[in-house]
Formats: C-alpha cells, sequence, structure tokens
C-alpha cells in the first residue's frame, strides 16, 4: 500500500471499527426490509405476464381499475394513468414484465436521502471528532502534510458514500428478489414521463434517478465537512447541513423573485430540471450555468476546509 | 556526545495581543536528557506544541537536527517521537490497533518493531483491550509506545509521569536513560514536579511566564560550584541589601525581617565586615546548602501562577 493509501485505509478503519457505524447500516437495512414488507402486503398489480396471455390479464386489469374508479371518487387520478399505462402496452405490442427486484430499487430512489444523511453524520465527525479526541495532535505530527491528512479524511467520505450507496442498491435488490423475484436481466417498462408515456429501461432509470441526487449528496457532505473543519464542531455541521437540505428548495422558492435567487446553491442542485423535456426553475438558468455554480460552491467549501486545516494552531480547548 | 540535536532561536509564541511565550534560546544535545519545568501557565506545553509544528510560531526558529520546523516540517518532525499533554488515543480502538494506525503514519515500521515497544512499555497484557477501559497510566504508556514507534532521534515527553505509579515512573525513567545513553536520544521531558525531573534529568531550564529564567546542570555538577542559600538577619534590610549589591555584585531578596540569596561560604566574613563598616546590624546568620528546589522556589515563587 502506498503512503496516501494507507492514511484512507486508517480512516475507513476508525469509520467502520464503530458500533454507530453499523448501527447506521442496520438502521438502514430495517427500513429497507420494512419497505419490502409493506409493498408485499399491499401491492395489488403482482400478476405474471404470460407470452400468449397477457393481453387478457391487461384487458381484465383494466376492467376492474375502472369499476374501482366509479365505486372511489379519490382513486379516479391514479387508476386513469394505469389503465393509460396498459393501453401502451397494448398499442404497442409490448409485453410487459411482471414486478421485481429492479423495479423495487427504482423506486427505493428516495432512500439516497438517508445515504446523504448518514454521509453528513460522518462527513462532519470525521474532522471534530479527532479535535474532541484529541487524537488530532498525534496524528498531525507525523511526516505527512495536513492537505494530505485532510484529503485521505475528504477521500474516506466519499468511499463511504458509495459504499453505503452500494449496500443500499444490493440490499433493495436483494430484498425485491426475495418478496417479488427477479422480472429479468434488464427489464424495460413504460413510465410516465413530462412528454408523455414512455417505454424506457428500468437500469436507466436506476442509474439517472440515483445518479441525479448525487449531486445533492456530495455538496451537502462536502458542506458539512466544512463545517465541521472550520468549527470542530459535529453537531453543528449535521444541523446546519440536514436543515439545509430539508429547507433548500424553501429557501429558493422565498427569494425566487430576486435576481440573485439563481445563485444560491439549492438552484442548482437538481440537473434534472434540464432533462427530459423539464423546465428550469428560473427562466435563462441553462445546465452549464448550474454546473458552474455547482463547481464554485464546491471549491469554496473545500478551500475553506483547507484554508482552517492547514493554517491554524492546534492548542487545547 | 554534545552534538545538537535540537535549537531553539528566539522563540516567540502571542496570541492575540498577549504574548506567551517571550523569546526561548536554548539547545539540547543528542544523549541528553533535558527537563523543562515550571508552574502551571509557565507555557511549557505551548512550547512543546511550537517544537512539534502543532502551533506556528510567532518568531523565531526551532531546528531538528539541524532542519527547520518552519521550513523543512517534514523531514525534521520524522525525528520527533512526542506526547503532547495528555496520551490521547482512540478509545474504540484496541491498543494494538490504535499502534498499528499510527504504525501506517510512518513508512518502515514493522510488526516486530511494535510488538518490541510494547515490550518496553510493558503494554503486553493490554493489547487486544479497547483503550477506552485503560487506566490513566497504561494510556501514559500506550503514548511513550506511539512515541516511540519510529525510533526518533528526539523523544519529546510532556508531563510523562502524570498518572504512572511509582514503579511505572522507576521504569519509565529507566527506559528513558537507556534511550539517552545506548541510542544517544535526546529527551524532553516537561514537569511541573522538580522533585521528579530531577532525579531523571542532565539538565533543567526553568520556564516562567514564558521566559526560560534559568538553565542548570542537576547532579554533581551543581555541587561542584558550592553556592550556599543564605540567610540573614539585618536592619535596615534596604540598606543591606543596596550594599550587597554596591560591594559584591551579589542580588539579595528580602524575605520577611531577613535578606535571602545565594554565595559561597568563605564570602559570609567580608560580607559581615561591609555591613559593620556601613552600620548594619547583623543579628544572625544561616547557611543552607542550596538545593535545586530552593532555585526553583526562589525563582518562580511558590504559588505564584501566570
Ligand atoms: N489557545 C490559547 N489562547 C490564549 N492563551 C493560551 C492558549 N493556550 C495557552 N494559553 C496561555 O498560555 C499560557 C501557557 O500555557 P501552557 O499550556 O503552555 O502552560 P503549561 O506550562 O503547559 O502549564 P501546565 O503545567 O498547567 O500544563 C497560559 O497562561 C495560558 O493561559
Ligand atoms: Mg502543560
Amino acid at each position: 500500500m502506498g503512503n496516501f493509501t494507507k492514511l484512507i485505509y486508517n480512516e475507513l478503519t476508525k469509520m467502520y471499527i464503530r458500533k454507530s457505524t453499523w448501527v447506521m447500516y442496520i438502521l438502514l437495512g430495517v427500513i429497507i426490509l420494512g419497505i419490502g414488507i409493506i409493498a408485499n402486503m399491499y401491492g395489488e398489480l403482482e400478476e405474471s405476464y404470460e407470452q400468449d396471455t397477457w393481453r387478457e390479464v391487461l384487458q381484465k386489469e383494466n376492467g376492474q381499475l375502472t369499476t374501482e374508479m366509479e365505486q372511489e371518487e379519490f382513486l379516479q387520478g391514479i387508476n386513469t394513468s394505469l389503465i393509460e399505462t396498459n393501453n401502451y402496452y397494448l398499442e404497442n405490442d409490448i409485453q410487459p414484465v411482471g414486478y421485481g427486484a429492479w423495479q423495487f430499487v427504482m423506486e427505493n430512489e428516495i432512500l439516497l436521502s438517508l445515504v446523504s444523511l448518514l454521509t453528513i453524520i460522518v462527513a462532519a465527525g470525521i474532522v471534530a471528532n479527532e479535535f474532541r479526541w484529541g487524537t488530532i495532535k498525534l496524528i498531525l505530527i507525523r511526516p505527512i502534510t495536513r492537505t494530505k491528512i485532510l484529503a485521505s479524511k475528504y477521500i474516506a467520505v466519499l468511499f463511504f458514500s458509495l459504499f453505503t450507496l452500494l449496500f443500499v442498491l444490493l440490499f433493495s435488490w436483494i430484498i425485491g428478489a426475495i418478496f417479488f423475484g427477479v422480472e429479468s436481466m434488464n427489464p424495460s417498462i413504460v413510465l410516465e414521463k413530462n412528454t408523455g408515456l414512455e417505454y424506457v429501461s428500468v437500469f436507466g432509470e436506476i442509474i439517472s434517478g440515483y445518479g441525479y441526487q448525487l449531486v445533492t449528496l456530495v455538496m451537502m457532505a462536502t458542506f458539512a465537512f466544512m463545517i465541521s473543519t472550520v468549527f470542530r464542531n459535529s453537531a453543528l455541521a449535521i444541523g446546519t447541513a440536514i436543515f439545509l437540505m430539508m429547507v433548500g428548495n424553501q429557501i429558493v422558492f422565498f427569494f425566487i423573485e430576486r435576481s440573485w435567487a439563481k445563485y444560491i446553491l439549492f438552484a442548482n442542485t437538481d440537473l434534472n430540471q434540464y432533462t427530459n423535456g423539464n423546465t428550469p426553475l428560473i427562466e435563462g438558468m441553462t445546465m452549464g450555468f448550474s454546473v458552474t455554480v455547482l463547481i464554485v460552491y464546491y471549491a469554496v467549501f473545500l478551500l475553506l476546509s483547507w484554508v482552517f486545516f492547514t493554517k491554524r494552531d492546534v492548542a487545547g480547548y | 556526545m554534545s552534538e545538537t540535536a535540537m535549537e531553539l532561536m528566539d522563540v516567540k509564541k502571542r496570541i492575540g495581543k498577549k504574548e506567551i511565550i517571550k523569546g526561548l534560546s536554548f539547545t539540547i544535545n543528542k544523549g541528553e536528557i533535558f527537563g523543562l519545568i515550571g508552574p502551571n501557565g509557565a507555557g511549557k506545553t505551548t512550547t512543546i506544541r511550537m517544537m512539534v509544528g502543532l502551533m506556528q510560531l510567532s518568531n523565531g526558529d526551532v531546528k531538528i537536527l539541524g532542519k527547520s520546523i518552519k521550513t523543512n516540517y517534514k523531514e525534521a518532525i520524522r525525528e520527533v517521537g512526542a506526547i503532547v499533554e495528555n496520551p490521547e488515543m482512540y478509545p474504540f480502538m484496541t491498543g494494538a490497533q490504535n499502534l498499528a494506525h499510527y504504525a501506517r503514519m510512518i513508512p518502515g515500521i514493522s510488526k516486530k518493531r511494535v510488538q518490541e515497544v510494547v515490550r518496553i512499555v510493558g503494554l503486553e497484557k493490554a493489547m487486544k483491550e479497547k483503550v477506552g477501559k485503560y487506566s490513566l497510566g497504561m494510556r501514559q504508556r500506550l503514548g511513550i509506545a506511539q512515541a516511540l514507534l519510529h525510533k526518533p532521534s528526539i523523544l519529546i515527553l510532556d508531563e510523562p509521569t502524570n498518572g504512572l505509579d511509582p514503579a511505572g515512573i522507576r521504569e519509565i525513567r529507566m527506559y528513558i536513560r537507556r534511550l539517552a545513553t545506548e541510542q544517544n536520544v535526546a529527551v524532553i521531558i516537561s514537569s511541573h514536579l522538580l522533585s521528579e525531573i530531577e532525579l531523571m534529568c542532565d539538565r533543567i531550564g526553568i520556564i516562567k511566564n514564558g521566559e526560560l529564567v534559568a538553565l542548570q546542570q542537576v547532579n554533581e555538577k551543581a555541587d561542584q560550584n558550592n553556592l550556599n542559600q543564605i540567610q540573614m538577619e539585618v536592619t535596615p534590610v534596604e540598606r543591606a541589601i543596596e550594599l550587597l549589591k554596591a560591594h559584591h555584585g551579589i542580588h539579595a531578596v528580602q524575605v520577611e525581617e531577613s535578606l535571602s540569596f545565594q554565595s559561597e561560604k568563605e564570602n559570609i566574613p567580608s560580607l559581615v565586615q561591609t555591613f559593620v563598616q556601613n552600620d548594619v546590624s547583623v543579628f544572625q546568620v544561616e547557611v543552607t546548602k542550596s538545593t535545586l528546589e530552593d532555585k526553583f522556589f526562589d525563582l518562580i515563587g511558590e504559588n505564584t501562577i501566570g
């Protein structure tokens, strides 16, 4: 192992040796399992679509949905779109796949905000804790520059989020496979997009769905890392990062009339606003603009962390 | 034997408007055990923090084997092993895991070396236990083990005997002595307990309010200069102090109704003569062998902090 690799290894060891980290993973697992159980109990559309009978199955479903709709007013919206989807299959002569592990993973996209949350907690602690434990003194008196130590900590946080993301994907897939089976190796389904119904690959949906959220994850983790390095206080870092993540959109809408609203970080974290025929939040914003704003914020966060970590005296409290 | 291991050159530290360290200059030789002693808040820990690069120097430089801690940090710090203030370790890891962690931060530390160091500090039995369960003395030992891993040329220990039992202190003292004589390691030890440092050190620097107020050889050399602590009951005291300064170049201080100063015993008759000739009445003369302890208290006073 190279010198720098060893530093990252050290950081990951300290992370994963602690029980609190494992509690996080157990919680994630329990939540995914819970979603699986609930989906299994209340999921209704679990027909299998056989080669020669799928057309009749879809027709029957449509019939059921229509009667349901007539009895229960509030089901109108959702059932109409389900019927439309079924019709899309029929009209285009596509044999639908049943529900299964891949679609379960796709629908659990929301779990990525939990991954963000855990990453924020880890990022908030990784520098502040060394100060709290007093071990920072023993780390800094090694023949390693402070820049390298800080970089190893930051990269370890990114690894943590990657591992956690993989855990969520893998565990969701396994739970999905156990409860619903595996639909096929690379299933495609009809989904309602802005431009209307579309036949898309589930795999592609998973990648873009999780991928767009990664922007927020990385930005908020870096923000928490910065607060933690500047103030050496993990609670403060967790608090501010989570608070901002939750109210970020409200902040943007509160200031939406102002000319500088488009420079707010949260106006730019959702890159999905430029794809799939979506309209950008504020007129005139482009993908290039948002990416630039994100890079500037990111660089400022890292620069502040670096300045405070490398330039400051390490004294007692 | 008197090659320089570490050199402090007019080291100052200002925090805000307050000057905490006011220009320290001294050298520590290879194979020497140097004691840095002073009351609480004197600036020992601050000085050590600057020696190891945890704090930036406001002025001056620290050279370790000729390498500047300011401009050649990596090369300089490679030669140093240290405990700064408390021996803090990761409480959720075992002793072995803690040492492995620090071993990974410096190239070329073998597993064998780690075991060797554990044996030196006598922690073999506690290696598989979490450090959170260690006693203060055990943590202190682990701290020393950590500082020794990379065979440093300079060992800096801030209050290393804090928390150790008498047997532990003796062991560490013997080990430090061996490091200095056999491997020519320079050792810097800070303490506010004179008695324990006196037994361990070759030389002592007394620091007060961020200033070095005395540098003194310990043991045989201290006795050779033959200085005695002398108390004289005289009136008027002020006049006596002036006379001592003018005629003998001795700086005396007033302790209650008496004078207190250091001088050789042979000087006493001529001092008394001076007093008598100048109408100062002498009631009593008391001579004690000057110990380091007296000197220490003379220099810093018994209970003054800051
Ligand atoms: N971060 C800081 N900001 C302001 N003043 C400080 C800071 N750190 C230390 N000091 C002051 O510097 C002086 C020296 O402190 P230092 O910790 O070096 O003393 P010490 O000799 O190690 O004392 P002790 O025997 O109690 O360990 C003290 O007066 C303290 O108040
Ligand atoms: Mg101290």
